[in-house]
This record gives C-alpha cells, sequence and structure tokens, in this order.
C-alpha cells in the first residue's frame, strides 16, 4: 500500500474514472478540488462502489455516517482523510 | 384429457428430488420414451421419461426446485390447448429459514469452503449440496458450484462450444424460470414528473447532510410503506390462497461488477426512513464488494429495481422467486418525465392493484 499523497491521489482519480467511464462519462478533465458528486460523473451506486474500493484499496472500514462530502467528497478529501486516519494508527 | 407425469422416487430414503434439467418446455410435442427431465438426490441422478405421445401443457417444478416424490412433475394433453388441472404449489421460502442436518455431499463441500453448517439456511428439511452451492453463490464465490449436468436438450446443429454457467448464472436461471413456470406474470407502467421526486430527494439530502442522492433509497422506503399498508401487494401465491408475508422484506437489485444481486432489506417495514437509508446502504456496499451476508440475499417478499444509471428508460423486471410485485425505476426522459412500471403476479394482484400502487408511488410523501 502506498501512501504517498500524489500517489493517493492518483489511485482514486484513476478509479473515479473508471467508474464514470462504466457509466458512460470522460473524468479525465476532473481536479483533485472537484466535489466528486457535484460533478454527475458518478451517481451514488458508484460513490458507494468508489467508496468500497477506497476500504479495501487502503485498509479502512468507514462507518455509514462518515461518508460525507468532508471527509470524502473530493479527491483531496479522501486522500487527507486515509493518511488522517493511517496517522492516528486507525484502519 | 390431461394426463401427469409424476416425479419419480431415486432413492428409498429420499422423499425429495431436485430436478436439475428439463429437457421439454410447455407446448411441446413428445413421444413415448422421450426423456422429459432429470432429477438428482445426492445419491444418484435420474431421467424422467414420457409414457405417452401428446404435448406438455404445464411444468409445476422449475428447473433447480425441489419435488416432493409422487408429486405432479408435469402435465401431457393430447392437443396443446387442453386445460389444465390446478397446480401444486410448495410453501414459500420466504417465509422461514430452516436449518437441517447435511447430506454427505453437502458435509463435503462445507469442509471445502471452511463452513459451518448454521451459517448455510436449508431449503428442505436436511441442508443439501444444492443450497450450499446456492449461498455461495450468493456471496459471489464464482465457480464454487460444481458443473452441473445440462439439460438432455440436443445440441444445436451449429458447431459451438458448451460452457458451464457460473453460480450466479445458475441462480438467474432460477429467477427466470420460477416467473416464467410458476407466476403469471403481468406488466404495468404509467409515466410521472421524476423532478418531483428528484426535487424531495435532493431536499432531504441538503436537510440531513447526505453526500449522496436518497432518490433510490426514499423511492424504496414509500415502496415499503405501501406495503405495510397494503398487505396484498407483500403477498404470494400458496395452495390457492394469498400468502401475506409478515414482515416486509424489500429486495433492492445492485450492480456489483458484471454480477447483478437481489439484495434485501430485512423487516424494512420497522425501520425508520434513516434506519433504512442506512441498512439499504449497508447492503449495498456489501454487495459491491461481494461479501453479503446470508440474510441479505434471502426472502424477499417484493422488490425494486432501477436501471436509471444506464440510462435505460423502460424495464419490465423478472419477478424473484414467492414475490408478487417488482417496482421498475427508469431514465428520465429529456422531457423530464420518467416511465414507473411493475411485474406482478396476476394470480395476486391485480392491475387496478397495481395502477393505484404506481400512482401514489409516483409522489413523495413529505420527508420528515
Amino acid at each position: 500500500m502506498d501512501l504517498n499523497p500524489d500517489a493517493i491521489r492518483q489511485a482514486i482519480r484513476d478509479k473515479v474514472m473508471e467508474l464514470a467511464r462504466n457509466l458512460g462519462y470522460d473524468a479525465s478533465g476532473l481536479q483533485d478540488d472537484d466535489i466528486i458528486p457535484a460533478t454527475g460523473l458518478l451517481d451514488s451506486a458508484a460513490i458507494l462502489e468508489l467508496v468500497v474500493w477506497y476500504e479495501g484499496a487502503y485498509d479502512l472500514s468507514i462507518a455509514q455516517e462518515e461518508i460525507n462530502i468532508d471527509n470524502l467528497g473530493s479527491v483531496n478529501a479522501m486522500t487527507g482523510f486515509l493518511l488522517q486516519r493511517k496517522a492516528a494508527g486507525g484502519g | 384429457m390431461a394426463k401427469p407425469i409424476y416425479t419419480p422416487r431415486v432413492n428409498n430414503n429420499d422423499d425429495q428430488v431436485q430436478i436439475i434439467g428439463l429437457a421439454v418446455a410447455v407446448g411441446d410435442r413428445v413421444e413415448p420414451g422421450q426423456v422429459l427431465a432429470e432429477v438428482e438426490t445426492d445419491k444418484s441422478i435420474a431421467e424422467v421419461e414420457s409414457d405417452q405421445e401428446g404435448y406438455v401443457l404445464d411444468i409445476l417444478h422449475p428447473l433447480d426446485a425441489h419435488a416432493p416424490v409422487g408429486s405432479v412433475l408435469m402435465w401431457i394433453g393430447e392437443t396443446r390447448d387442453e386445460p389444465v388441472p390446478e397446480p401444486v404449489e410448495t410453501a414459500p421460502e420466504a417465509a422461514a429459514i430452516a436449518t437441517g442436518r447435511p447430506t454427505a455431499k453437502a458435509r463435503m463441500l462445507l469442509r471445502r469452503h471452511g463452513l459451518s453448517a448454521d451459517r448455510v439456511p436449508a431449503s428442505g428439511e436436511r441442508l443439501s449440496a444444492a443450497d450450499v452451492e446456492a449461498w455461495l453463490a450468493r456471496q459471489g464465490t464464482a465457480g464454487a458450484a460444481a458443473a452441473r449436468p445440462a439439460a438432455t436438450l440436443p445440441a444445436p446443429e451449429v458447431p459451438g462450444e458448451a460452457v458451464p454457467l457460473s453460480a450466479e448464472e445458475q441462480g438467474m436461471v432460477h429467477t427466470v424460470t420460477w416467473h416464467r413456470d410458476q407466476a403469471v406474470a403481468a406488466y404495468l407502467e404509467r409515466p410521472y414528473d421524476a423532478a418531483v421526486w428528484e426535487q424531495a430527494a435532493a431536499d432531504y439530502a441538503r436537510r440531513q447532510g447526505l453526500m449522496l442522492s436518497p432518490l433510490l433509497s426514499l423511492m424504496a422506503y414509500r415502496l415499503v410503506e405501501l406495503a405495510r399498508e397494503r398487505p396484498k401487494i407483500n403477498a404470494t401465491l400458496v395452495g390457492g390462497q394469498r400468502y401475506q408475508y409478515a414482515p416486509v422484506n424489500l429486495g433492492f437489485t445492485v450492480q456489483a461488477g458484471d454480477t447483478l444481486y437481489l439484495t434485501v432489506v430485512r423487516d424494512a417495514g420497522a425501520l425508520d426512513l434513516g434506519g433504512f437509508i442506512d441498512a439499504l446502504g449497508q447492503v449495498q456496499r456489501h454487495a459491491m464488494g461481494h461479501k453479503l451476508r446470508p440474510e441479505e440475499t434471502q426472502g424477499a417478499t417484493l422488490g425494486f429495481s432501477s436501471m436509471a444509471r444506464w440510462g435505460v428508460a423502460r424495464h419490465i423486471p423478472v419477478l424473484p422467486p414467492h414475490t408478487a410485485l417488482m417496482v421498475a425505476h427508469a431514465a428520465t426522459g429529456p422531457d423530464g418525465r420518467a416511465i414507473l412500471g411493475a411485474s406482478y403476479d396476476h394470480r395476486v394482484l391485480s392491475g387496478f392493484d397495481v395502477a393505484r400502487l404506481l400512482q401514489d408511488l409516483a409522489k413523495p410523501p413529505a420527508f420528515a
């Protein structure tokens, strides 16, 4: 598991692009601060799929109430949330 | 006059057999000695042959069903359009999940997958290998089911390759076969103003600070509320009577990669809206991780399916076994209108029942 912030951002962007492609959208223009649900590139099910991938890829367990814009709303938010969790020794 | 073909006894100790192959379909002409079906117990496989010539009028046990020995398997008539006596129903699996003593073959499978028998529900008095395979399939354990003998239909004349179905594909065959052979399926739809629902979902998301659109969760919850008010839509037909389920176990389709799951929120009618949204979110996440628990895949008493995310404007869903209603949500058209549809078992529900349901489901209530 690579916890380099740039590597995390790239991995998240790649996953968003893959999920968007499945829905017929091109997410290559996604910026790291874009609010993912607001872009319309991913629907609710795809965002949940992103969360499930994120948990598996980084060995995290995310409670339902933690799925919010502050924690997981953008590539940068997801990166920050992950690093914060790992720094606190959490999974 | 229609004559029955009975489910044979294969072993002295087995009072049930599993239908593992159907070589004919309703309407087919058959000859004496022609193989109609294959049945299996844990010990052996046997063919069921026709003892007469005629036409298949009805098949009462679908592929993969466990049929009582001596029950009518199918009816053969001299002409295609003869009347058929009332079919004999079996009890619904959704009502209760029994856990029985495993058969030898089931024990072997349990050992192979490191499972204990109490984790896997039995469909009959004993836990069979088929029960274990079905359970593994629901967990997304591809390839767990041993390749079963194919139905003894003649191979096509065009050269090709026979590819065994995955466990998930076998499950789908079971579902569509129940829909075809047991339900009297019909479909209704009505257009509605999708913007009203979308606004209600957006308002709710803003008030609750939700990141994900709760649109489908809110619509599914409304369906649960309506089922609680109208037990008839949360029912099936058993032995010529309408069997109204006590809990509302909502079946909700989730596409996870190439696998389509019918996830189940059990006793959804007992949950408040927030609890329901959380519960549905959890089963969706479990499905996407291919980690559904047994109780999250079994016992649906009605269903909700959406293909809106794929841009599908209309779809006619297949009824899950032992349900009478599956609501279909679809993509909104450019004019802001969308179609709300429903497949239903006409033995249980009338067109009026379903039209009224769709009318009520088309308008969101005031969500607190």
